[in-house]
């Protein structure tokens, strides 16, 4: 008997969650304790000593509910309902913007969870986060026309979305969602235009569940998010994503563009207070704008300088996989040329020929991935190609063509996908390089590594303009790894 | 008995040349290559064959079958067969009967009927009275089996000879042909780098003597680096000099771009290999660590800590440390010096942060494979106690993938450098190739990008005649070919 509690304390995965929360908790507590002493004056700055205190007491019940977790698995060999209703309490941390502790809160409170519970929750927290950052525009001396009509829209939907929450944590089964929800679901679609792609997800899920008799399929589509969602720090990553792209499409109504890019010489150099979140750089230009700003071009370049090489090279590789040894011979050793020049010094030679800007910045990174991409599409369509489906294809007079693009190619995405997001944070890293070489986009434009570039000048005296962007830049980077491992562990076959 | 040997010996070397000849021209490519290398003795030998093969049996044969089939009156009986035939086919296709048209095409299927009954009927007899059918590959052949013609043609045949030696050891071969590979990469690359410079909008003319210039200075400068010629020409003297290493003068400063590129290198290279060794000591043993405790809390750190090592972009990095350890602390230089051997840790650190946390990752895994497999649990089975296993027979495994991916990302370390070097003011060839792009100097960033392709694409050539003598299965695929 004990062996099994021991079991089910070990295959439990809230109590995993739990763990993965409070240690979280518990690193950014410290951080905040870390900064609340300014070692300098010695003293104690008060305001980060009150955030720290207030993350310390729900750190401290984080831990208090891991606890009370492990002694439930151990004594019934599954959680109390009574443990259940105290996530409510734990719920409260979202006011905080303690994104571990809440996501656990809900994760705790429901027993049974389908994706569409998760995908609910984390759009309500996705929203929640783009009101919270929208909003520390009041304290600037103006804000855009546009940031009163557009923050009500955001709420209404947020009122939305809160309300959808409750109806799919009510009513959406593993197997089936009520019909009615339909509209629902459009709606959702609909709002996904503020750039909250869990909006989206919910919408489509919903309405697989709520079209599809086919259960087989439902059961597919469930099997592959409770993968990606069970993985904690997958679904943070892709939380976090999704909230800077959310942001960066939000901002063009919420925030002032001015801000970012106009020189203000009242306010040089400001250190970070309410007004100025992350003080201001040598031309009184507002960093917190700036980073918001930077966030649009980082993805644009990361999404666009991988899109185009595994368009490229996945139609290359599909061809050598596919047609006899001398294309395949003749595509890949022209590819291995490229392959011999490391991509960043491909990228350094293009652009010095001609000129940096977003645009040949784009073209550099994209040029220099196309082998890989084509070496693992190549990889996967030989493999792929021997399977039966393609036979009974080509006996029923399909032409290569449609072999390829309509069997093969979509049997054999799964990889590229992966990887794909994998090096979407290489390509991050990559542009901001660049940029902080002179060499990626335009210093006017506000962009990760040209923010860091002249951070870089200040690293003494006003380190900040350093630190943050930095910070912006690890956490998308490590947002995009994340999710990439969790999609390889949901989507690679020889993991199951 | 020496004698003895030495024919011994000889014969050997013969049937080694002949077993590889064979071999070999079973592929076009290769025939062409044996051919157009030995060319001198081809031609001799290929006159004397055409002598001997009028005189030879197979085709007196060929010619008395010939004979008798055309005697036997055959003929007829197959034109009359193909004229029904061909009536036939235009009366279905409802078309008229064209005199001439049939008579070409009776012509013809006859011809090919009748070749095709020789040779049969030739072979036949060819195989009974036990005659073999002479080509020129097996008169070749033949011939090299007498240790004279090999002697006499040895001088002349040397290139073709040699291809053979090369081509009768598997090892031998493979080495060469990965040789030549890396040969035509390089070229290939050369060509690209060129042609991506060649094509570029900008004037660098315009851009360094200012726009006050006049069209003669213009014209002038054009000359002096041969950006007047066409572009074939330019790209050949472009890839001689790469190969000669004189790359001429770079436009600013009139320095002699392979001696610049000679000065800068070894810094860079110095500082990629500590980081390199770095990486090696630091992550395969964090990366067995992981995989033998795997999904405990250690795992999962280290795992964490390789992922944010991963996300960290090498100059903020590079800033941190400076601020911390260099402004704060004051314990590190924050520039590099070359007298000063503590100012080489900060860079060497931070270069080698992706590449430890990528080979950490890599060799979990990898491990992680290697120890499910079939024949280590065959191994616990046996009674091997767990350090027995994994020091004996996974890890040695283990490390062959991960040997080609740090030839793969040494490759990228080399390229990344320049953001490095940059930060903490290292005058090494990425902060050469990056300060030369303005201009753009186009002799100073060809020679950097390519040489430091060429030095990836020798370490990955190194690495994979390693791999041949190393890996056990690879030895096995060469030994079978």
């Amino acid at each position: 008997m004990i062996s099994q509690k021991k079991h089910a304390l070990k295959v439990s995965r809230e109590y995993t969650q739990a763990n993965f929360a409070w240690i979280l908790s518990t690193i950014v507590t410290m951080i905040l304790l870390w900064n609340s002493f300014s070692f300098k004056e010695g003293n104690i700055k008060t305001s980060v000593f009150y955030v720290f205190l207030i993350y310390a007491v729900f750190t401290s019940f984080q831990l208090f509910l891991t606890w009370k977790m492990k002694r439930d698995l151990l004594k019934y060999g599954e959680i109390q309902t009574t443990t259940r209703k105290l996530g409510y309490i734990q719920l409260f941390s979202i006011a905080t913007a303690n994104i571990f502790t809440a996501a656990f809160a809900f994760n705790l409170i429901k027993k049974k969870k389908t994706p569409e519970y998760v995908f609910a929750v984390y759009m309500v927290l996705t929203q929640l986060f783009i009101l919270a950052i929208s909003s520390f525009n009041l304290f600037k001396p103006y804000v855009t026309d546009s940031f009163i009509p557009a923050m009500g829209a955001l709420m209404l939907i947020m009122v939305f979305q809160i309300i959808m929450l409750v109806l799919v944590a009510k009513y959406v089964q593993a197997g089936a969602a009520p019909s009615w929800m339909l509209i629902p679901a459009i709606l959702l679609i609909i709002t996904s235009l503020t750039g909250n792609l869990f909006n989206l997800l919910l919408g489509v899920s919903l309405i697989v569940k709520i079209r599809s008799h086919d259960q087989s399929r439902i059961i597919k589509w469930n099997t592959m998010w409770d993968k990606i969602t069970r993985n904690s720090t997958a679904i943070l990553g892709m939380f976090f994503i999704i909230l800077l792209f959310s942001l960066s499409v939000c901002s063009v109504y919420t925030f002032d563009y001015d801000m970012a890019v106009e020189n203000n010489y009242g306010a040089l150099l400001q250190k970070p207070s309410l007004e100025y979140p992350f003080g201001t750089d040598d031309f009184g230009r507002d960093l917190f704008s700036r980073i918001i700003f930077g966030a649009r071009i980082s993805l644009l370049v990361g999404f666009a300088s991988t899109l185009i090489p595994v368009v490229i090279g996945g139609f290359l590789g599909a061809l050598a996989g596919y047609y006899s040894k001398r294309a395949d011979n003749i595509i890949m050793r022209l590819l291995d040329i490229l392959y011999a020049v490391p991509g960043i010094l491909l990228a350094i030679a293009i652009i010095a020929a001609f000129g940096a800007n977003t645009l040949n910045l784009i073209l550099a990174l994209s040029v220099g991935a196309i082998p890989t991409y084509a070496r693992t599409m190549r990889a996967n369509v030989l493999m792929v190609s021997n399977y039966e489906f393609v036979e009974s294809a080509r006996a029923l007079g399909s032409s290569d063509f449609s072999i390829i693009f309509k069997q093969i190619v979509p049997n054999s995405l799964a990889p590229m996908i992966v990887k794909a997001t994998l090096t979407i944070g290489g390509a991050v890293i990559a542009t901001s390089s660049l940029s902080f070489l002179g060499l990626g986009v335009e210093p006017h434009i506000p962009e990760w590594g040209n923010i860091l570039k002249i951070g870089s000048t200040y690293l003494e005296s006003h380190s900040y303009l350093a630190i943050i962007p930095g910070l912006a830049i690890i956490g998308l980077v490590l947002s995009f790894n994340f999710l990439g491992d969790g999609l390889r562990d949901a989507l690679d076959p020889r993991m199951d | 008995m020496e004698t003895k040997s030495e024919s011994s010996y000889k014969i050997g070397f013969s049937e080694v040349l002949i077993y590889t000849y064979r071999k070999m021209i079973k592929r076009n490519a290769f025939k062409y290559l044996l051919y157009i290398l030995g060319f001198p003795i081809h031609l001799i030998t290929l006159l004397f064959y055409r002598s001997k093969q009028k005189n030879d049996t197979y085709s007196s044969i060929l010619e008395e079958v010939k004979a008798s089939f055309i005697a036997s009156g055959v003929e007829n009986e197959w034109s009359n067969e193909y004229k029904e035939q061909y009536i036939r086919k235009q009366a279905f296709f409802n078309r008229q009967v064209k005199e001439q048209e049939m008579n070409e095409e009776i012509k013809r299927l006859m011809e090919e009927k009748l070749s095709k009954r020789v040779f049969e009927k030739a072979n036949e007899i060819s195989k009974q009275k036990g005659v073999r059918q002479l080509t020129y590959d097996t008169y070749f052949q033949s011939l090299l089996e007498k240790p004279f013609f090999l002697l006499l043609t040895f001088i002349p045949g040397i290139l073709m000879y040699l291809l053979l030696i090369i081509y009768s050891n598997p090892y031998v071969q493979f080495i060469f042909e990965r040789l030549i590979m890396s040969v035509f990469v390089i070229a290939g690359v050369s060509i690209l780098v060129f042609t991506i410079l060649y094509l570029s909008p900008f004037d660098s003319a315009a851009n360094l003597l200012g726009e006050a210039a006049t069209k003669e200075q213009i014209a002038a400068f054009n000359q002096m680096h041969g950006l007047d010629l066409p572009y074939l020409s330019q790209l050949w003297n472009a890839l001689k000099g790469i190969a000669t290493f004189n790359l001429g003068a770079s436009f600013t400063g009139n320095e002699d771009v392979a001696t610049s590129i000679a000065n800068k290198f070894p810094i860079t290279l110095i500082i990629a290999v500590f980081s390199l060794l770095m990486a090696v000591v630091i992550a395969i043993p964090v990366g067995i660590i992981s995989a033998t405790r795997q999904n405990s809390f250690l795992d999962y750190s280290f795992m964490f800590i390789a992922l944010i090592g991963l996300s960290i972009p090498n100059f903020w990095q590079g800033l941190i440390f400076i601020l911390n350890f260099s402004i704060k602390l004051q314990w590190l230089p924050a520039t590099y010096s070359p007298q000063n051997w503590l100012s080489i840790i900060m860079p060497v650190i931070v270069l080698g942060t992706g590449l430890t946390a990528s080979v950490a990752r890599m060799t979990r895994s990898s491990m992680l494979e290697i120890i499910n497999e079939d024949y280590i649990i065959t191994a616990k089975a046996k009674g091997l106690n767990e350090r027995q296993v994994l020091w004996k027979h996974a890890v040695g495994n283990a490390m062959i993938p991960i040997i080609t991916v740090i030839g793969l990302l040494f490759g990228g370390m080399l390229g990344g450098a320049a953001v490095t070097e940059k930060v903490f003011n290292i005058s090494g060839i990425g902060s050469y190739i990056v300060d030369k792009q303005f201009i753009p100097d186009i002799p100073a960033i060809m020679g950097g990008v390519i040489y430091i392709a060429i030095t990836i694409s020798l370490v990955n050539v190194l690495i994979d005649i390693l791999y041949a003598f190393f890996d056990p299965r690879i030895r096995s695929k060469m030994k079978q070919l």
